[in-house]
């Protein structure tokens, strides 16, 4: 490694021009932060392909008990909800993606950087937000058609058919759970600002991912209520509401309230927090 | 120019900064001095709008940092070394950080041949030395080519060879006619390095003046001399006004030129084999000013600084 010589030449005479920056310039650098570093492919690419794998395994496995299953069972069990079995792993993966993008600046002190490169904060949360959320929208809808095509084709190779694409209420259920994916990973950024810490960001998304489901099943009917006022739930209201029954999903109308109202809260909570820290 | 009006940080109870005002002008390398935790830190981050102040307001060329239209611009700094994600390549730090300043692709290459790190621009920032995450720093600070520098500290670490390349890099941006402002706790490098100290302690201001006159005001500037005689020099001296320490052999006269010694001896026809006046130190007028500001002494160090300012022989003529 050679040292840089100062001399006349070395003289930084740039002819940069001083245009004031934008907020193309900002959303632009953090696609080239997200872009940068490998581990954003191997969460995301990992979330995709085990999703659809394990929709596959779950649809063979299903496939190849079917005809075991009681009567009831299977008039319970409607297949189309197998071939989501996968929607786990892009909830993590995602979630997990979304945590990091801002957790890891604070840990690593980088955040420094970036708020004095972009001193107008809400800028900066604005473009992190925007970009979290259309990447893991794409990916999720690519991963959700991919795992019930996947599914499906599994699944009607052991004779148990189901509608196609073309059908409202799948249509409903793939899209929708699709469309759904940037509301974790939402709250991984927040969460990520609100705790400046990675472990920390990852533990919050993920207990608010699942506590409220696993401790659906423990509660007694009263408090399980309050359950349905849960984001999941509520997200679930709008999508799987209609192939499986639970007590905590709330009517369609609801759940886009309940969804709205922890997106506000969230991201309003982030940005007053962004914009007071000391970095 | 930078200019700190009564600026003011707490954290909880403690007094980060307290009341600081100065200005930091261009064409100069300007030092900023001051013990662990006397704030110099806190203080450049309130200078970039990273840390809100608790009073006082602090200002870039006139404006809030917040207020910059291209802050990387007009003002460049390296806080800490390592604040990058190691997963990254350097050259990928870099063009972030130039996305974000809307500033061409080609200013990373130029950066980086300036600090040398060309060669290693394809590695992973987490695998550099600190002295290359240094330089990487600095690439950063210079991306935007601006007229004012902030430096936390940039020699920690450094080995001789990367501490003279620095002090070269910092006096040449100077020459430049840009503002420079170094915070260090080697005070012999800021000697060499700084045009001016701002010492701080305990978030005060101690000291805003030219390194000559800092180490001018140091107590420390005295005159050794050595003599076959100097048991009979000593009483000659301390009547004339001066003040004398005798140390195995040698006079450490305070309070009395050169010149003025020589001519005492000279009428007393004493030999003297040396005469040399020696200037106090930045560290030892450093030392000086700060001592009651240090939060934390060593108990070590303590008794030692005791022993430096033992008794001074004044006008008994005998040791203590």
């Amino acid at each position: 490694m050679t040292t840089g010589t100062i001399t006349a030449a070395g003289r930084l005479a740039s002819g940069v021009s001083q245009r004031p920056t934008t907020f193309g310039d900002t959303l632009a650098s953090e696609w080239v932060k997200l872009t940068t570093l490998r581990s954003t492919f191997i969460t995301l690419g990992a979330g995709v392909v085990l999703s659809v794998a394990m929709t596959a395994l779950v649809s063979l496995a299903v496939g190849n008990t079917w005809d075991s299953w009681s009567p009831e069972r299977q008039a319970q069990f409607a297949p189309i909800l197998m071939t989501m079995s996968g929607n786990v792993i892009l909830l993590i993966a995602s979630a997990v993606f979304g945590a990091l993008a801002v957790a890891s600046e604070y840990s690593s002190g980088m955040i420094r950087l970036t708020l004095t490169a972009t001193p107008k904060r809400g800028q900066v949360l604005l473009a992190k937000l925007l970009l979290v959320s259309s990447i893991t929208l794409v990916l999720g809808v690519m991963t959700t058609v991919s795992m019930f095509l996947v599914g499906r084709a599994v699944l009607e190779s052991y004779g148990i058919s189901m509608a196609g694409l073309g059908d409202t209420d799948v249509q409903r259920l793939v899209l929708g759970l699709g469309v759904a994916t940037p509301l974790f990973p939402i709250f991984g950024v927040a969460l990520g600002i609100m705790l400046r810490s990675t472990a920390g960001a990852i533990t919050a998304v993920m207990g608010m991912l699942w506590l409220p489901q696993v401790f659906g099943e423990l509660l007694p009917a009263g408090p399980q209520k309050l359950l349905r006022l849960a984001p999941q739930s509520g997200a679930d209201s709008l999508t799987v509401a209609h192939f499986a029954e639970s007590p905590l999903y709330s009517d369609p109308a609801v759940g886009v309230g309940i969804v709205a109202v922890w997106l506000v809260a969230f991201v309003g909570a982030a940005y007053f927090l962004l914009n007071r820290q000391d970095a | 120019m930078i200019e700190l009006r009564n600026l003011s940080k707490r954290y909880g109870d403690t007094l980060a900064v307290d009341d600081l005002s100065f200005t930091i002008a261009p064409g100069r390398v300007t030092g900023f001095l001051g013990p662990n935790g006397a704030g110099k830190s806190t203080t450049m981050r309130m200078i970039l709008g990273l840390d809100a102040p608790s009073g006082g307001e602090v200002t870039v060329n006139g404006r809030r940092y917040g207020a910059i239209p291209a802050p990387m611009q007009e003002i460049g700094a390296l806080l800490d070394p390592k604040a990058i994600h190691g997963g990254r390549t350097a050259y990928n730090h870099l063009r972030w950080i130039a996305r974000a300043g809307g500033l061409p692709r080609r200013r990373i290459d130029e950066v980086l041949d300036l600090v040398g790190l060309t060669d290693v621009a394809g590695r992973k920032a987490g695998g550099f030395s600190l002295g290359m995450s240094q330089r990487l720093g600095i690439a950063t600070a210079l991306l935007g080519d601006p007229r004012i520098l902030l430096f936390d500290e940039p020699v920690n670490g450094l080995d001789p060879e990367g501490i003279r390349w620095i002090r070269s890099l910092l006096r040449q941006l100077a020459s430049e006619g840009r503002t420079i402002f170094v915070s260090s706790h080697l005070m012999s490098e800021m000697e060499e390095t700084a045009d001016h100290v701002v010492v701080i302690g305990r978030g005060r201001l101690i000291a805003d003046t030219s390194i000559a006159e800092f180490t001018r005001r140091g107590s420390g500037n005295h005159v050794r001399v050595i003599s076959p005689r100097g048991a009979d020099l000593t009483p000659l001296l301390v009547r004339a006004g001066a003040t004398v320490t005798a140390s195995d052999g040698t006079l450490i006269v305070t309070g009395m030129e050169a010149p003025r010694i020589a001519s005492v001896a000279a009428e007393h026809r004493i030999e003297l084999h040396e005469l040399s006046p020696r200037r106090a130190s930045l560290e030892e007028a450093f030392m000086e000013l700060t001592q009651d500001s240090t939060d934390y002494q060593g108990g070590t160090a303590n008794a030692v600084a005791a022993a430096q300012t033992a008794p001074v022989l004044a006008g008994t003529g005998t040791r203590s």
